[in-house]
């Protein structure tokens, strides 16, 4: 049986809206350009499939980010020729958010003032493979909401669907991902002797 | 040139609104993700108004993000639109 046109074209065209960012995370997922496609396209023909379950227009992004999620947890992760991917519910041992405020607190005007200069051809020279590589380290919870936060653009609530998780979880992730992320590339131009000495971190 | 980061934050005003430093940091990453609720997007935005380091340490963040987002972006392979729009004229 045909659908109905309009519908048709209307999902064609959410598709194709968040095609970049559904192509990002199924590279991320699976971590291999060929398996992304294919991860891709299998969770679009789920979603059509599936469309009577989109009870909110709205939610769209969120909705097929989801299902995205489901099929690579569940089936497509084993034929994957990606590395085994850790599942991204909740668990005990993300740490408490707010222990984190004082290391924040600490963090050297220096290196802040050395990070934001744009002038610094050093800095930009650190920040492409650099703050990749920082955030590739990441625990893979925290990576992935980060990324699914601050590239892809959802909202807290829309990532916390996505993922499965409580939307307190991605708060919580946002804030610890974060300073994790920053206390790894201070680390680093201090290592590197690429930022300028500041009193010890924490 | 003196370095206007360097020292405390002389011109942070410790008033009867202002929230203090580690409860801004608290709020840091939700607010530039623009999660924040009204109540307490002003009052961060009256810290960030009157403590430098603070300040600093949101431009930090602000940066980093824009700074991610510019190398983590994904572009769709041209192969992979062709793909879909043959599978979605399927529906």
């Amino acid at each position: 049986m045909q659908a109905p046109e309009a519908d048709r074209r209307d999902f064609s065209k959410r598709v194709e809206a968040h095609l970049d960012a559904l192509y990002g995370v199924a590279m991320r997922l699976t971590r291999n350009a060929a398996d992304a496609e294919d991860l891709v396209a299998e969770s679009v023909a789920k979603a059509w499939a599936s469309i009577d379950s989109l009870e909110d227009g709205d939610r769209f992004r969120a909705w097929i980010f989801r299902i995205m999620r489901n099929h690579f947890l569940t089936g497509y992760r084993k034929a994957s020729r990606g590395p085994e991917f850790v599942g991204l519910e909740a668990t005990t041992d993300e740490g408490d958010a707010g222990e984190l405020a004082p290391f924040l607190y600490a963090q050297p005007d220096a290196f802040l003032q050395w990070w934001a200069d744009p002038e610094k051809e050093v800095t930009d020279r650190m920040l492409g493979e650099e703050i990749m590589a920082a955030v590739n380290a990441l625990p893979e919870a925290f990576r992935a909401t980060i990324l699914l936060v601050n590239v892809d653009g959802l909202g807290y609530d829309e990532a916390a669907e996505a993922l499965g998780v409580p939307p307190g979880t991605v708060r919580s992730r946002m804030k610890r991902g974060r300073t994790l992320l920053q206390k790894a590339l201070w680390e680093h131009a201090r290592d590197a002797g690429l930022a300028p000495a500041g009193e010890a971190m924490a | 040139m003196n370095d206007p980061h360097d020292g405390p934050d002389v011109r942070h005003v410790h008033d009867g609104h202002d929230i203090g430093c580690l409860q801004a940091i608290e709020l840091f990453h939700a607010y530039l993700d623009g999660e924040l609720d009204p109540v307490s997007t002003a009052e961060i935005e009256h810290h960030l108004d009157h403590c430098r380091g603070c300040y600093s340490r949101a431009e930090f963040e602000g940066l980093l993000t824009a700074r991610l987002r510019a190398v983590a972006a994904e572009t769709a392979p041209e192969g992979l639109r062709t793909r879909l729009r043959r599978l979605m004229d399927e529906f």
